[in-house]
């Protein structure tokens, strides 16, 4: 049972102290606004194109999301010198990856959820009855995306340029959950049957099946040494 | 450790490795440039394929040794085969930059573009930037320890995702346009396949001494790094 409550009160301690500051959702939040700002400036906001670019911008912006947001996982961990207390906690060390995990995709669907509506706001987009088939595409690609970024986290908070390394680092091993997420999501921009883009559902159930166990069992090493 | 004393058994042989690579490269070269017929259908230009095929070949291979080493690492944590992962990862980078570069030379006369997203490039981009990944991450650690555990956990992430970014690359390919330039099975012609498994058993030749002499390089440079440590610690006193 340590094993499952270790997970559920790392969880909790982070939303928690989410909940006290909102530091990292405020963050991760304005800073993916900005970003929409920055695209529909830079992009000319024909109907057409909006179509043709929508999947792209969005993904982009989620991507910067998880980098502002899964960089800063451990930090604060680092901060307060607790790094030390999760290598005397006495449970497999990948119940602690997983308490982080799960508070990081919470972190992130919370902020995709309330992003995703103002995506619709600014470029007049007519998808918001397909809400739940994005909100499926957005869970199982933040999944993937979580359990990567937050492997690289806590490799990178202990590295010295770890704002310059955690992006180098994630993003080119996310690019399947790129792919796999735009592809996805172009699918239900264009009002494909749904058997037409689940296969990149599929993909990344797959990486994010891949990755959450592989991150599981490597993180003793990380903690471990 | 009974392979740890096949590996300082292989390195006695060093030499032969580096003279072996260089006849094989240099015989190969010269059959490849000089007495090789050019293609039917690419010309002259076919060439390239003689040094680009071995050093994708060598490029995959030293990553699979660079996979295997790091697993072992962070099972027996020799910090000898930590030089190793090390020196690998440097060799990749070249093996895999040289891929990149004669393939992208290649691409311009026969598919008349420098680059597409195919799986096999994006694949080979992906692993240029995790190995350049893996070899920043190294400058930016100080603790040795701390420095090989976490290089070798990024080299196991990158090896178990590049299958995953080939398929993925592949489906979204396909599906957007068809494939205009698969890789065809070209049948070769004995006078043209003899020079191709000479550069590639020289390639790996040469891939094998210099991990050899690099790991040695690394090696001493920590032992010289322990012994400055040393030295300073004592004129402290």
């Amino acid at each position: 049972m340590h094993f499952f409550n270790t997970i559920r009160w790392i969880a909790w301690k982070d939303l928690l102290s989410e909940v006290r500051n909102r530091e990292n959702i405020s963050s991760m939040f304005f800073f993916a606004l900005i970003v929409i700002f920055i695209f529909s400036f830079s992009f000319s906001l024909d109907p057409r194109t909006v179509q043709e670019v929508m999947p792209g911008i969005i993904w982009v912006a989620f991507g910067f999301t998880a980098i502002i947001g899964l960089g800063k996982s451990f930090l604060a961990e680092v901060h307060n010198d607790c790094m030390e207390y999760f290598q005397m906690l006495p449970v497999p060390k990948g119940a602690i990856y997983l308490g982080k995990f799960i508070g990081n995709v919470l972190f992130m669907l919370i902020v995709e959820t309330i992003l995703f509506p103002l995506f619709v706001l600014f470029f007049n987009l007519d998808v918001l009855e397909k809400f739940p088939q994005f909100l499926l595409i957005f869970g199982v690609a933040t999944v993937g995306l979580s359990a990567l970024g937050t492997l690289f986290s806590a490799l990178t908070v202990q590295v010295r340029a770890r704002e310059v390394m955690f992006p180098i680092l994630l993003l080119p091993m996310a690019v399947p959950i790129f792919i796999g997420a735009v592809e996805a999501t172009r699918g239900v921009f264009n009002g494909d049957a749904f058997a037409l883009y689940s296969h990149w559902i599929q993909l990344l159930v797959v990486f994010d099946v891949i990755f959450v166990i592989v991150s599981f069992w490597i993180f003793e090493f990380i903690l471990d040494f | 450790m009974i392979l740890n004393r096949f590996i300082r058994w292989l390195g006695r042989y060093e030499g032969w490795f580096g003279g072996g690579a260089a006849l094989c490269i240099g015989i190969g070269l010269y059959m490849g440039l000089v007495t090789s017929p050019p293609d039917y259908y690419q010309g002259e230009v076919v060439r390239i394929m003689y040094v680009h095929v071995p050093s994708a070949k060598t490029s995959l291979f030293a990553y699979l040794v660079l996979f295997i080493g790091s697993i072992w690492y962070l099972w027996k944590r020799d910090p000898v085969i930590d030089n190793m992962c090390h020196a690998t990862a440097g060799i990749a980078l070249f093996y895999v930059g040289t891929a990149l570069l004669t393939g992208s030379i290649w691409a311009k006369p026969t598919w008349n573009t420098w680059w597409t997203w195919d799986p096999r490039l994006t694949s080979f981009a992906i692993l240029f930037l995790t190995l350049v990944g893996y070899l920043m991450l190294r400058t930016f650690l100080d603790d040795k320890e701390k420095e090989a555990t976490f290089a070798a956990i990024l080299a196991i992430i990158g090896f178990i995702d590049l299958p995953i970014v080939y398929f993925s690359v592949e489906w979204w390919r396909t599906l957007h346009q068809p494939m205009s330039m698969s890789v065809r099975g070209i049948s070769f012609a004995p006078e043209m396949l003899t020079p191709l498994i000479l550069m590639s058993i020289g390639s790996s030749l040469l891939f094998s001494y210099m991990l050899m002499v690099r790991t040695q390089m690394l090696y001493l440079e920590r032992l010289l790094e322990a012994k400055q440590g040393r030295l300073l610690s004592e004129t402290r006193l």
